[in-house]
């Protein structure tokens, strides 16, 4: 039985993401890690219009008959859990973000906010399909060190202590790559304001 | 080695033989410094068989990789040994200078054992370390010891005990710099056992930092974290500690009259804010420390540090006391006699409560702060009643036959949160390797403050994680070291981050995490090894029975039992507490069971 108020967090966040146009109808997954369980959205459940039984628990290592229902992101949630200090994932597709992730190996923002939060954000290509155990592995290798990633061409995968906290990664990310984007077409030279910024490429 | 000095120094009491050897390379890496490199050595050093209290055991100063870079808060330092209050593991942790001396002097690690046949102290200078007869200093309060043996907070540090540690108190503190103190367990009372008053320290060593560019980064990007946050930047320069009493107090979290309830009426008195408002001469900071949290308070009787939150609250709502200028006074008293403020205001409390009871005749009740000087010089030089209260609440509660009474878990007294109202600080509270302790994680951030965002205090269903993390983070950072407060403010990425560019090993911030949680193991090995099994994970009976009975906590007890189950699970513990073999190969710690 999973406690109303964490099916709150899930109904909340979802609709967020959903409003905040991060996610298309069916898209995106969420996930908290409550002890050796895992709650998850149930596959083709829509993250804007949650209800209670579209959440999905089962276990962080030992499978039972959750995993017939979970998303299919379900093994990169658990392998990401396991790998890091997370304790919640939100999976997304920034449009933006998605946009400059399509030619560029790290986004490295150029607006206060998100240079203070994030630094840098690597970018890696979907080699492997997502949902398989390579793919899960290095999505986990790098959240051992950033607090969000983008897979090429397909969405973002932040973590946090709560979902709250994911979410916030998320929508600064995506916040500073459209900053980024509307510089861009403004094409006017770049006035550097922060102090030793050439160290957040190093980040 | 950077960020390590390198050197571990031995100093045999009884023999009066010093050493110096090289630090395990292997062992820092995996373990780093301070707590967790404590931890390990002590593992190898104190067995089941040794008394706390006899030559057998040992004490082990350590500083960390990060001590004395001038990173921010890089100033302290840890002490670890079996305690004599709990028989558990045991580290106690300090700020000031003399941490920062040390490593300074060039070591990573100090280990003193056996014990002395006469008084002495130990003199550690660039050339030289020495034996000094202490026949002269026997006796002498801490302030006086720390004059005498020339305190000067950049150049000479002192670290000592009073007369409480002199007379085996199981409360006793070692102190620093004067009035910094390592407090918690009795590490105190080890020292006197060794015959050992003080520890002198000169250093002139910077240790080496690998990657400059970086580390550069870092303090900059640290500074900005630190300023940015209201927390550090204006709450506790401002009101110190103490700024979080009337928080705790309004949610109905507030521990008051030994936890009969959990607000106090006159919060607001011994508040942050009221200590600014009139006893306050100035904040202050220990070494390399941008947040300045410290008081320098003033009544007509006494000046000095403090008092921080939980001395506050322990001569305070524990005790029923409003008198903010009583609270200084006995924080001040225990500061000289040495003597842990927590456990001593809380064993007061405890036998505040035995008298109204029934189960004592003494004149402690609540509310009699004019009690406390007497109450403390008793339990100092064990005089009457004062033979009891040097034991702790709960050899005091047990021989007058209420042990229930004792609000500690392990035997070590719990600090300013209530676990009815913090449910999750309960389950951190019974799980902690070295008895309830609030520096051990705290789920103040989390559970209250919003940090990093604000979850359900009430909560019960996957609180083990949220628990576990912040136990996990605290050891880390307990072993880098840092202060705690740093991290109100910075993320452990940065801390990670900051160890990579002084030692140059990659740490990510997940494997730093992991070596907090590799020290909690071998912390809870230890204590398994001593005989302590699950049954020792509890909270006194009164906050697992007795519901609150009033304001915004009202009707919650300790829901542990569901939390506890969980807990052990995803530990990768059994379901006696015991970690697993495959967690501990997963942690490099099988070898230590095979």
């Amino acid at each position: 039985m999973i406690d109303e108020r964490i099916f709150e967090q899930f109904k909340e966040i979802g609709r967020d993401l959903y409003d905040a146009g991060l996610i298309s109808s069916h898209g995106g997954n969420i996930s908290v890690r409550l002890g050796d369980r895992v709650v998850i959205k149930r596959r083709g459940a829509q993250l804007g219009r949650l209800k209670p039984h579209d959440l999905i628990e089962t276990g962080l290592d030992k499978n039972d008959s959750g995993v017939a229902l979970a998303s299919t992101e379900l093994l990169a949630h658990r392998t990401i859990y396991k790998q890091t200090p997370a304790l919640a994932i939100v999976h997304c597709h920034p449009r933006t973000a998605i946009a400059f992730s399509l030619s560029r190996d790290e986004i490295v923002p150029i607006d206060n906010e998100a240079s203070y939060l994030l630094k840098k954000v690597p970018v890696v290509s979907e080699e492997y399909p997502s949902g398989t155990p390579e793919m899960a592995n290095k999505l986990a290798a790098i959240l051992q060190s950033y607090k969000i990633v983008m897979l090429r061409g397909h969405g973002s995968f932040a973590i946090g202590q709560t979902l709250d906290e994911a979410f916030h990664w998320t929508t600064t990310l995506e916040e500073s790559c459209q900053i980024a984007l509307y510089a861009k077409l403004i094409n006017e030279p770049f006035i550097e304001y922060r102090k030793m910024s050439e160290a957040y490429g190093k980040w | 080695m950077n960020g390590w000095a390198g050197k571990v120094l031995d100093i045999d009491l009884t023999t009066g033989q010093i050493r110096e050897y090289p630090l395990d390379e292997k062992k820092a890496r995996l373990f780093l410094g301070g707590r967790g490199l404590g931890a390990r050595l002590l593992w190898d050093e104190v067995g089941p068989e040794v008394e706390p209290l006899s030559p057998a055991n040992v004490l082990i100063f350590a500083a960390g990789p990060l001590t004395a870079t001038g990173y921010q808060t890089s100033n302290r330092f840890s002490v670890s040994t079996k305690s004599p209050l709990t028989g558990t593991v045991l580290d106690a942790n300090s700020g000031g200078y003399w941490g920062m001396q040390f490593k300074k002097a060039g070591y990573d690690v100090l280990i003193v054992r056996g014990k002395a046949e006469k008084p002495v102290y130990i003199e550690i200078k660039p050339d030289r370390v020495s034996l000094h007869d202490a026949a002269d200093l026997w006796g002498m309060r801490v302030r006086a010891v720390t004059e005498k043996l020339g305190q000067n907070d950049n150049r000479r540090n002192v670290l000592c005990i009073g007369p409480a540690g002199e007379n085996l108190v199981r409360l006793a503190a070692i102190m620093n710099d004067g009035q910094r103190s390592l407090a918690r367990g009795g590490p105190g009372a080890v020292m006197g056992s060794k015959n050992l008053k003080a520890i002198v320290v000169e250093g002139r060593q910077r240790p080496e930092i690998l990657d400059q560019e970086l580390f550069k980064f870092m303090l900059y990007e640290t500074r900005k974290l630190l300023r940015a946050s209201p927390l550090t930047s204006q709450a506790l320069p401002e009101f110190g500690t103490a700024v979080v009493m009337n928080i705790i107090n309004d949610i109905g979290a507030l521990p008051t009259r030994n936890f009969q309830q959990s607000q106090f009426e006159a919060a607001e008195a011994i508040s942050g804010e009221a200590l600014t408002d009139t006893y306050l001469v100035k904040n202050t900071a220990c070494w390399a420390c941008p947040i300045a949290c410290t008081r320098i308070s003033k009544t007509e009787k006494v000046e000095g540090e403090g008092p921080e939150f939980e001395t506050t609250w322990a001569f305070g709502a524990q005790c029923g006391n409003a008198d903010l200028a009583a609270i200084i006074e006995a924080n001040a008293l225990c500061n000289d006699l040495g003597i842990d403020t927590i456990s001593a205001g809380s064993t007061i409390a405890c036998a505040m409560e035995l008298t109204e009871k029934g189960f004592l005749d003494s004149d402690l009740r609540f509310g009699r702060a004019d009690l406390f000087a007497q109450a403390l010089e008793d339990m100092a030089y064990r005089r009457g009643l004062g033979e009891d209260l040097a034991e702790g609440s709960l050899r005091l509660a047990t021989k007058y036959g209420a042990p229930e009474l004792s609000m500690s878990v392990k035997g070590l007294e719990m600090p300013a949160y209530d676990p009815r109202g913090m449910q999750g600080q309960g389950l951190l509270y019974a799980t902690s390797n070295r008895g309830a302790c609030h520096m051990r994680g705290n789920m103040l951030g989390l559970e209250v403050l919003g940090l990093p965002k604000l979850i359900d205090r009430f909560q019960v269903q996957g609180k083990s994680s949220y628990v576990i993390l912040h136990q996990n983070s605290a050891a880390a950072i307990d072993s880098l070291v840092l202060c705690k407060f740093t991290n109100l403010g910075v993320a452990e990425e940065y801390f990670a981050r900051a160890l990579s560019a002084v030692t140059g090993v990659k740490y990510a911030t997940g494997d730093l995490i992991r070596v907090g949680e590799r020290v909690w193991n071998l912390e809870r090995l230890y204590n398994l090894r001593e005989g302590f099994t699950a049954k020792d994970d509890t909270l006194p009976p009164r906050l697992l029975n007795e519901a609150v009975v009033a304001g915004p906590s009202q009707g919650w007890v300790a829901k542990l039992e569901p939390m506890l189950k969980e807990y052990y699970r995803a530990r990768g513990w059994d379901e006696q507490g015991k970690p697993r073999l495959q967690k501990l190969e997963e942690l490099g710690l099988k070898e230590l069971v095979s």
